[in-house]
């Protein structure tokens, strides 16, 4: 299946800031990309580049077959952009700005109508149509960008922090349109949440200071494996008995509990019953031993710290 | 095509329902009121020569407060974004905007035909000098209004926008004054600049194609710049 967005060695410099530095990925139809990454990483002058608004300084993007800087009308037609904040038309009324948004985007007349009230519908928004944007909730804002990036059907939905600022039950909703809309649209969603984007992307990118980790960070291998360990014995026994076994990195005391331990040990298969072996020859008795999850919180901080690191 | 009358008709929408195009109008025509009054009584000519020259320095003040907002407040409230993420072209949103405050310009050399028309009813005015006075205004607007959109495109502030506008108008106003003291050829090139030695002419009854040509050329010069800073980003 070919690339519906195609970036190359794209590198963008704001004056004499590098905000984005030889960034390459490319995006299937269909899929839910979430691209994560601190405040100020370059989540959002990527979104800009691919939606025309930025020109990279170097490197080529490509959305549905078209290069955004040659071909940039035809990159507008395929892609819809929700920006951060949703940014508005203060003196224009919900409906209008959606009619308004329709107009740009080639609908006219029932065919406008139809694609308002449908979007409008969908969104919720059909008991606010009558009120100014600049009265409106942050819930609604967000609701009403993300409406007219519906307008027109496009290939590629492109959101910038679309939950961001709203309430749990307002993300919930959002999170649930999002992953509705892979059904038409291929999404690319950009948040600094990361709890939130592991809920939503099936595929997770990381950004950090302009520069791309990785292009799918669930699929990283894996490092050090991190254990639970709830036993009871003596702080002191335990720790020199699981310290004795080859492999074992490090110990510590699991906030989540006393006489609960997390090791981070080397990977391989045998870990696991070495350590139950020598925590039972020293007298301990072990009642659970898991490996914790990898999360993407852990892999994050793997690319973006060096290896993870249990807290001593 | 379609886009562009979307956003024309979005501009002139965002124009008349904020009160500044109303202030506008109404300070214009209590001025003029004032002025062509005033001037009629001294001079008891059916002349609008001065009202036109009047006109003329009013519109350098006021224009910029039109076109300070059209890009300006739009990049500020990050509304550019949406704009221009959609599916239309740089030229149509600069040409929209421009069309929307000429609009406005239009409305207010309309609004001053009264005069003229007053002195029809009571005088008999020679029309050429009225006609060539406002196409004289009608060029010298658009001029301002391609200089201030410009201005608007480069900056998020307004007030930075009106500013930059109206140095730019009041340096080309006089510009012609130190000119003269140039030595040849300079003098001729700096003083082609003025906006006044352009419009003089229009307002006693003069039509040249040269004076046309610099109002046609700086409008099409300041949208293609417009466009180009909206393009290059």
């Amino acid at each position: 299946m070919s690339a519906v967005v195609l970036a190359q060695h794209v590198t963008k410099w704001y004056g004499p800031r590098r905000a984005v530095t030889d960034v390459s990925f490319a995006i299937e139809p269909g899929e839910i990309v979430g691209l994560l990454g601190p405040n100020g990483s370059g989540k959002s002058t990527i979104f800009r580049m691919l939606t025309g608004y930025l020109v990279p300084t170097s490197g080529r993007i490509e959305v549905a077959g078209h290069d955004v800087v040659a071909d940039s009308l035809a990159v507008r037609r395929a892609i819809s952009y929700v920006p951060e904040d949703a940014p508005l038309y203060e003196h224009m009324r919900v409906g209008e700005f959606l009619h308004f948004m329709a107009g740009l985007k080639g609908l006219r007349g029932a065919a406008a109508r139809a694609a308002v009230a449908a979007a409008a519908e969908r969104l919720d928004l059909t008991r606010v149509m009558m009120l100014s944007t600049g009265k409106l909730s942050r819930g609604f804002r967000q609701r009403v960008s993300i409406a007219q990036a519906l307008l027109g059907d496009p290939k590629v939905l492109v959101l910038d922090e679309p939950t961001s600022g709203l309430d749990p039950h307002q993300v919930i909703a959002v999170r649930d349109l999002i992953q509705s809309l892979a059904e038409r649209h291929t999404v690319l969603i950009a948040s600094h949440i990361l709890p939130e984007i592991e809920k939503i992307a099936s595929r997770v990118m990381i950004l950090l200071d302009g520069t791309l980790l990785t292009v799918d960070a669930l699929k990283e291998p894996a490092g050090d494996l991190v254990m639970q360990l709830a036993v009871a014995g003596s702080e002191e026994a335990v720790r020199r008995a699981v310290t004795a076994v080859a492999g074992v990195r490090r110990i510590a005391a699991d906030p989540d509990g006393s006489s609960r331990y997390l090791v981070e040990a080397e990977r391989r298969p045998s870990i696991a019953a070495e350590l139950v072996a020598a925590l039972v020859a020293a007298g301990i008795a072990v009642s659970e031993l898991t490996e914790r999850r990898r999360t993407l919180e852990d892999v994050f901080l793997e690319l973006t710290r060096g290896p993870a690191r249990v807290a001593a | 095509m379609r886009s562009f009358a979307v956003l024309l008709l979005k501009e002139e929408t965002a124009l008349f329902s904020s009160p500044i195009a109303y202030v506008l109008m109404t300070v214009f025509l209590l001025i003029m009121g004032y002025s062509f009054t005033l001037t009629l009584f001294l001079s008891h000519q059916p002349s609008m020569v001065h009202v036109f020259f009047q006109m003329f320095v009013l519109f350098m003040l006021t224009s910029p407060l039109i076109t300070m907002r059209l890009l300006a407040e739009e990049r500020k409230l990050r509304t550019l974004e949406v704009l221009l993420t959609a599916p239309v072209s740089e030229i149509a949103i600069v040409l929209s905007k421009y069309v929307a405050s000429m609009s406005l310009i239009v409305i207010m050399l309309a609004l001053s035909g009264c005069y003229a028309a007053a002195l029809a009813w009571f005088g008999d005015p020679d029309f050429g000098p009225i006609y060539s006075g406002y196409l004289g205004l009608l060029l010298f607007g658009s001029a301002l209004v391609g200089t201030g959109l410009l201005a608007s495109a480069l900056t998020a502030n307004q007030v930075i926008a009106a500013l930059i506008s109206l140095s730019v108008f009041l340096l080309l106003w006089i510009i012609d004054n130190f000119g003269w003291l140039l030595p040849s050829p300079a003098d001729t090139l700096v003083v082609n600049l003025s906006l006044s030695v352009h419009f003089r002419p229009f307002a006693v009854g003069s039509i040249y194609l040269s004076d046309v040509g610099f109002f046609l050329s700086v409008t099409l010069l300041t949208l293609l710049l417009t466009a180009r800073a909206l393009a290059r980003r």
